[in-house]
């Protein structure tokens, strides 16, 4: 049958008509995927019951978008899935066993004044996860430190020893193995480098994440822990602990990776990282916290405009 | 490469397809649907008059635009403001013919020959652009587009004979041609550059750059291997142009054809046997800088480098009510170093003020912010939007102060 003779209805659109394909449900997907290892680890380590922790963040995540956008009478923006990932991304950083008015709390207000205070997604300026997280975290100290939270098992909390007992102590109490396997006590996600790893080189090569933001982020943390570790080995440990304790590379990978709050050019997405590496590292060195890691990315969020002010100059324009 | 990784990792960016197909004669014809924008009809062309091949039915003020003729036996529906409609009949009883011109013996330069070109339809503004050095574009100008690479090594005598009339009338003193870096190709009578054949490198001022290392100097232009393609058909064939080369394709079918101009879209693409479903998208043009059509009675105009169908489904749709993310693809991919998704959301709000600071002008419209646009804006129709109104207020302001 002849097309002309079909009377057919045509999609009509805007140059340009192809597309890559990635969308934000689409990196949304990506990213949960890039989860699954990490949340495997952690139930591996502490059992089924993370997945309560887990699904009650983002299960309140998702409650306080509709709950939000019912409220400013905009259309829901569930379908895009990042609410979800947030509420993942999150509970990823709290004990094993947090309790349950903690969560959602957390839950609440990251998504409350880290994403729709500012408009949604994608127009806050500060890491929605890192927000919620910094909540709870200075309101609720005890509770959310693993390591007064988790009392009934046999690993340690490598940066508890490292701040308290020095560098030698933490580095003969355990191994890099059982650091990378995630048996040591920190955040339920935020420990289990080995499925961090994984999960984010699936995101570099699905294009979700920028690959520069990370390395850059490493290299920060190695840069400075090396020149301290080298200037006095007795007070400063080998880099490497920094990077496979606490949420360092759980940060470099799924948070400082966060589009809307990062830069997008290369000196300035390389500043940002090696900017963020390197507070990690001072954190946790002189600060009063063990890990800091959130605080760093926190803090390099709020420097992204100026690293993006560093641009090229447009095509053909004279300066 | 971190690019092809990461962002634009489609292969069809690299604008080397090694098509070796020849082009496929389109078919005769029923309908014809001509652009008369502009134009002065000639004598005697009105409504149910009879016309044959080559017949000249408009001309253009313009000494650089091409005049219009009739590319086929028909007689003519219907003329309106905007176009000439004409339907096939048979030739039997049809007065008159167009007697071949051997254009290249008549050994006519400059000007005289630019006039003669425009007679025989040919546009020559690109052609005859006032520079001291012109590159031809040999790349396909859009991912999708494969007819450079069959111009370029196939039909010899075509792109030859082009080559020697644009060397007549032209009036840059340097004349070179680029090609994609590695592929083998020798004339005897223009120098050839190599150019790495990676969309948006065929746009013509980044062809420039990447041939010249400047951006934007002066004296340098561009014109695309389609113009000389033209020329070289007009000076083979010694008849008016009355054709166009196209690539016609879809998600699965893909062929390059020489059709009239003027053919309606619809029966193009039941030629090339591609099968329309509704909510498709056809478009004219390639499919980064192309214009999409609402109907099959549109036409192939002159110029016209390509008739694609994106099908639905393939891509994901725009919904129109996105906000930006800041996600920050755009910024990464704009050649143009620009900062497309700021540009957008000031054009969104119409502060075109803010876009002319931030040099949204700049723009080469290459498309590509929109290809990687996760949140599915419309963001090259944004930039276009405020450059015409800048445009605009430009223009208001200069009457103004007059």
């Amino acid at each position: 049958m002849s097309n002309l003779d079909k009377k057919l209805l045509f999609s009509m659109s805007v140059a340009p008509f192809w597309h890559c394909g990635r969308t934000i449900r689409g990196n949304s997907i990506h990213t949960s995927i890039a989860l699954i290892a990490v949340l495997a680890m952690a139930v591996w380590h502490w059992g089924i019951s993370v997945l309560g922790v887990v699904g009650l963040s983002a299960l309140f995540s998702m409650l306080t978008e509709e709950f939000w956008n019912k409220i400013m009478g905009r259309h829901s923006t569930l379908n895009d899935g990042t609410a979800f990932v947030s509420g993942i991304l999150l509970a990823c950083l709290l004990p094993a066993n947090a309790p349950f008015w903690l969560v959602i709390l957390g839950a609440f207000c990251a998504i409350t004044f880290g994403k729709m205070a500012f408009g949604g997604y994608g127009a806050n300026p500060v890491s929605t996860v890192c927000v919620g997280w910094a909540m709870i975290f200075i309101s609720f100290p005890i509770y959310m430190d693993p390591n007064a939270m988790l009392l009934q098992t046999d690993f340690i909390d490598p940066l508890v020893r490292l701040k308290y007992f020095g560098p030698d102590f933490m580095v003969n109490s355990i191994s890099f193995t059982d650091l990378l396997l995630g048996r040591q006590i920190g955040g339920l996600g935020t420990v289990q480098n080995l499925g961090i790893i994984l999960g984010g080189i699936y995101l570099i090569a699905k294009g979700v994440i920028r690959m520069e933001i990370v390395v850059f982020f490493v290299i920060g943390v190695l840069l400075l822990g090396g020149i301290l570790n080298i200037c006095n080995p007795e007070l400063y440990v080998n880099p490497f602990y920094h990077l496979l304790t606490g949420s360092t590379l759980f940060c470099a990978f799924f948070l400082a990776t966060e589009n809307a709050s990062a830069p997008d050019r290369a000196i300035g997405m390389r500043l940002y990282g090696l900017a963020g590496g390197m507070l990690v590292v001072l954190i946790r060195t002189y600060g009063i916290y063990t890990d800091g890691a959130p605080f760093a990315i926190m803090l390099i969020n709020l420097l992204s405009p100026y690293f993006a002010m560093i641009q090229p100059k447009p095509f053909g324009v004279k300066q | 490469m971190r690019q092809r990784f990461q962002i634009l990792s489609d292969p069809r960016f690299r604008l080397v397809y090694n098509e070796t197909r020849s082009f496929i004669e389109g078919p005769d014809p029923k309908n014809v649907r001509l652009n008369r924008e502009n134009f002065t009809l000639v004598d005697g062309v009105k409504k149910k008059t009879k016309v044959y091949p080559g017949m000249l039915l408009a001309t253009h003020p313009s000494e650089k635009k091409g005049d219009l003729h009739s590319p086929m036996y028909g007689e003519i529906t219907e003329i309106n403001y905007r176009s000439i409609f004409i339907d096939a009949v048979d030739p039997e009883g049809i007065e008159g013919q167009v007697e071949p011109v051997d254009v290249l013996a008549e050994g006519k330069e400059g000007d005289e020959l630019i006039l003669q070109m425009k007679q025989m339809g040919v546009n020559t503004k690109s052609l005859a652009q006032e520079v001291d050095t012109l590159i031809i574009n040999g790349l396909n100008p859009d991912p999708g587009v494969t007819w450079a690479e069959p111009m370029l090594t196939q039909n010899g005598q075509n792109l030859h004979a082009g080559i020697e009339l644009h060397k007549r009338l032209a009036k840059a003193k340097n004349i070179l041609l680029a090609v994609p870096k590695g592929m083998h190709v020798s004339y005897d009578n223009i120098d050839v550059v190599y150019v790495e054949p990676e969309y948006p490198k065929s746009v013509n001022a980044l062809l420039i750059k990447e041939v010249t290392g400047k951006e934007n100097p002066e004296g340098v232009g561009a014109v695309g291997l389609h113009n000389i393609w033209s020329l070289g058909r007009v000076g083979v064939t010694g008849l008016p142009l009355m054709e166009t080369v196209i690539t016609i394709g879809s998600q699965t079918k893909w062929g390059n054809y020489i059709v009239k101009n003027g053919m309606w879209i619809g029966q193009l693409l039941d030629y090339s046997g591609i099968d329309l479903r509704a909510g498709d998208t056809v478009l004219r043009g390639g499919p980064l800088r192309g214009e999409c059509l609402d109907r099959l009675d549109r036409s192939i105009t002159k110029g016209t480098t390509g008739l694609f169908v994106v099908e639905s489904g393939t891509v994901p749709p725009m919904e129109g009510h996105s906000p930006c993310v800041n996600c920050g693809a755009c910024v990464q991919v704009c050649p143009a170093h620009l900062n497309p998704s700021t540009l957008s959301r000031y054009a969104e709000f119409a502060n075109y003020q803010a876009c002319l600071a931030e040099h949204s002008p700049s723009c080469l419209e290459c498309g590509l912010c929109g290809y990687v646009c996760i949140a599915r804006r419309p963001v090259l129709q944004y930039i276009r939007l405020a450059n015409a109104k800048i445009k605009e207020m430009q223009k208001s302001a200069v009457e103004n102060n007059e």
